[in-house]
């Protein structure tokens, strides 16, 4: 896949900050290892925590260095052997559309793979574990897969661990117990990027759904219609304030008609937040008529104490245009 | 940092290019006082558009800058609040009370022009 092949190669070029495509910005060294961890909240406190977790220690660190010669003798056969078992399902052939790319990932993974055992595991760690992750995210990887390679990697590795100490098989256990902690360490960081990367997602849709949901209308030059439907909570009502705001300024408007006609229920803290639309409106240039309110609601907002003596409104959102068009100086005539 | 007053027809334009100290906002409102008496200007349009701050000080120096030229015989409109300011603003309980605004430099002409009619028989 297209796709495949460009965001491996962003990772191929030497990992930077925005942990991505094509953007090019220069990083300094520094703001390397902040990046993707700073986002998530992954900092030397939290890594420490999910050492001590692990209880992962010193002598692990020891352990691991120790196995490095032997880590950079077999890697070759081991990242081969893990290839061959990814592309022999149907489902993991699909992230390698040319042995280009196949040449370039195994590269990669040869090089994910003696990290492992370099001895450094500190924040530049977890920030080029997290960009792992990321990058495979992207691509799409199933979870079940990127898992399943994992456990592939540790059970060829364990044999060979086992195999090169065969006179101390507690040394070699220990060793591969540390090995097993560093994965797990891994692992974490691998599935942490995938929620948060989620999450964004999320945040992301949840964002375009509430600017849909409030659409500002120009129905004649200068004026603006904001209808307003269903549950206001502070958040959509300051986002809602944002949009209009922005909208007076790219369209010019003099009038705005805020209808909410289609609100339930108001409290204190929405009805002030309609009064803010009022007055930041304003500052701006431009007169909002707030047409719809409902006897219920006129009401809450009489016994609230709202000031209203600010706001102008109108029964129905027909009277509402009509007074705008007038304001605006519009004369409608019927031929 | 002078803030440049500029004549225009009857109007005086006070165009802010940044932000402004205090002691700034106070020889800008002095400067006012003094050049629409000079000029008998009718309007004055103060423009914060580069703006990205209008705190309580600056507000409140603004209304009496209002206040103090309509003394003088003149009206004044501040334009260019940007939405991001104007919503900060209006958080603050800051809303400019009895001072006009406008969208930009063009509306508040606009708005000068039809208030106080033409005057010197130039289009709007």
């Amino acid at each position: 896949m297209e796709s495949t092949s460009k965001s491996l190669r962003s990772e191929a070029t030497r990992p930077r900050a925005d942990g991505g495509l094509s953007d090019g910005r220069a990083t300094a060294p520094e703001s390397r290892t902040s990046s993707l961890a700073l986002e998530m909240q992954i900092d030397a406190l939290e890594l420490a925590r999910r050492k001590d977790f692990l209880e992962l220690a010193e002598a692990d660190v020891q352990r691991l260095r120790e196995l490095n010669g032997a880590a950079t003798q077999y890697a070759e056969e081991v990242i081969e052997a893990f290839y061959s078992h990814l592309l022999s399902f149907e489902e993991g052939r699909e992230f390698f559309s040319s042995t280009e790319t196949l040449e370039r990932v195994k590269q990669m993974q040869k090089r994910y793979f003696l990290e492992l055992t370099k001895g450094s595991y500190d924040l530049a760690y977890i920030e080029d574990r997290l960009r792992i992750g990321e990058v495979h995210e992207r691509i799409g990887l199933p979870m079940k897969l990127y898992l399943g390679m994992y456990n592939f990697y540790l059970r060829s590795v364990a044999t060979r661990i086992f195999n090169a100490d065969p006179a101390d098989p507690e040394r070699a256990l220990l060793r591969f117990q540390s090995l097993m902690k560093l994965t797990f360490l891994d692992i974490g960081a691998a599935i942490d990027t995938y929620i948060f990367q989620r999450e964004r997602t999320i945040r992301e849709q949840q964002e375009a759904i509430r600017e849909l949901s409030t659409p500002v209308l120009q129905v004649r030059d200068g004026l603006l219609i904001l209808p307003i439907i269903g549950v206001i909570d502070p958040q959509r009502a300051r986002q809602l304030t944002g949009q209009l705001l922005r909208a007076i300024r790219s369209t010019r408007a003099k009038v705005v008609v805020m209808d909410i006609t289609g609100v339930a229920t108001i409290d204190t803290s929405i009805a002030n937040h309609l009064v803010q639309t009022v007055d930041a409106s304003r500052l701006m240039g431009a007169t909002v008529i707030v047409t719809g309110l409902a006897p219920e609601i006129a009401h809450t907002l009489v016994t609230l104490g709202v000031d209203l003596s600010k706001m102008q409104t109108v029964g129905d959102l027909q009277g509402g245009i009509e007074e705008a068009e007038r304001l605006l100086g519009y004369a409608i005539t019927r031929s | 940092m002078k803030v440049p007053v500029l004549k225009q027809r009857q109007y005086l334009i006070a165009s802010i290019q940044a932000a402004l100290s205090d002691i700034d906002f106070i020889e800008l409102r002095d400067e006012l006082v003094t050049q629409v008496g000079h000029f008998r200007s009718r309007g004055v349009i103060v423009d914060v558009a580069p703006l990205d701050v209008l705190d309580s000080f600056a507000a409140r120096t603004l209304r009496n800058i209002a206040h103090m030229i309509k003394l003088r015989g003149a009206e004044m409109v501040v334009v260019g609040i940007q939405p991001d300011v104007a919503f900060a603003m209006v958080q603050l309980g800051l809303v400019l009370e009895g001072v006009h605004t406008a969208l930009d430099l063009e509306e508040g002409l606009a708005y000068l022009d039809e208030r106080l009619g033409h005057l010197s028989g130039h289009a709007g």
